[in-house]
């Protein structure tokens, strides 16, 4: 379903589901206002996620109100009541790493290990270059791995 | 480097999980997309262009009855209180104010319209519609503590819009005096309101 996929990357850009709700709503709006001029030889997905990084970028340059809180599968919805978990600490590690990164490197990392798009669809949906997506992929890559492996958690 | 290995890998596996969707979320999506649907299939037709001068005011006080959410509104008094724009206050035990406007405003834009909601136990009362973008966070109402009245001042072109009112912060009511609107079939209640040109 396309509704999850997109939240799950909103959640990832944004640290807050209700922006990420938001962002997915105004997307799915687009889309449908947009249907008329998609053309079937283009493929859906990156026409799609282009409107969702889109709208997440919008949503990302508004204050940023509960840069604090994500949510990753089951974590737990008061997670103060268990700090000691080392599956939620290893998820804050993921997400703080993941929040670290610059904006353009996190979305290039999502679009490519999360949500499987080619680079050449990451291209459409970005508008940048192969090989720029490919160096964001790669520092954040980097990056990230140099991060969580300072974790103990997640073994 | 293999990204699938290691702590890296372990986080994307992380990553990759679908998040749980929420059904109010889903809800709010399918109604504005029905909303949106009314507003191409209104355009396509000309309603919105359509002009009827002389139940301009009544269609104004239709739907401020229709929102009100009260009885007995003295529909008329309340097409005469137009004339105090932007200043009327709600009174406690007293009819509110209704979608206001200004005679000598013939054009377009946006008017003066106050939703109002008899709910003396609810914590928060927000409204989400058509106008705002089905986002709860943006249009809350204000509680009048010996009326137990709540109400908020929204700007609104004219036309058609479908609202709902979320009572603190899950319960989607219709409005129980406004018309049901056809979007409430997916799932969430959701109430008409006329903006009238004159």
């Amino acid at each position: 379903m396309y509704y999850a996929r997109c939240l799950r990357f909103a959640l990832h850009m944004l640290s807050d589901r209700d922006d990420a709700e938001e962002a997915v709503q105004d997307t799915f709006i687009r889309v449908h206002r947009a249907l008329p001029k998609y053309e079937e030889r283009e493929a859906f997905e990156p026409w799609l996620f282009r409107i969702l990084a889109n709208r997440c970028r919008t949503a990302g340059g508004r204050a940023r109100r509960h840069a604090d809180v994500v949510e990753y599968g089951e974590v737990p919805e008061r997670p103060a009541d268990h700090a000691e978990d080392d599956a939620f600490a290893w998820r804050e590690a993921i997400r703080a790493a993941l929040v670290s990164l610059p904006r353009d490197q996190r979305e290039a990392f999502l679009m490519r290990h999360v949500e499987d798009l080619t680079y050449e669809d990451m291209s459409v949906a970005t508008g940048a270059r192969v090989s720029a997506l490919k160096m964001r992929v790669k520092r954040a890559c980097d990056a990230l791995r140099a991060l969580l492996s300072e974790e103990k958690h997640g073994g | 480097m293999d990204e699938r290995e290691g702590a890296l890998g372990r986080a994307i596996d992380a990553l990759r999980a679908l998040p749980d969707v929420r059904s109010e979320a889903t809800a709010r999506l399918l109604i504005a997309v029905a909303a949106e649907r009314q507003r191409e299939r209104e355009a396509a037709t000309g309603r919105m262009r359509r002009r009827s001068r002389g139940p301009a005011w009544i269609a104004v006080a239709s739907a401020a009855a229709v929102v009100l959410g009260i009885s007995q509104i003295p529909a008329v008094r309340a097409v005469e209180s137009s004339a105090q724009i932007g200043k009327t206050a709600l009174p406690a035990h007293s009819v509110p104010a209704v979608p206001v406007s200004s005679a000598a405003d013939l054009t377009n834009s946006p008017r003066s319209v106050q939703l109002v909601l008899s709910a003396p136990g609810a914590r928060t009362v927000r409204v989400v519609g058509d106008f705002n973008g089905w986002n709860d966070r943006q249009s809350p109402m204000v509680r009048d503590d010996a009326s137990g009245l709540w109400n908020v001042r929204l700007m609104l072109r004219p036309g058609r819009h479908v609202y709902a009112f979320v009572v603190n912060d899950t319960q989607w009511v219709r409005d129980p005096r406004a018309a049901a609107a056809p979007d409430a079939d997916f799932g969430r209640p959701g109430s008409v309101l006329l903006v009238g040109r004159p």
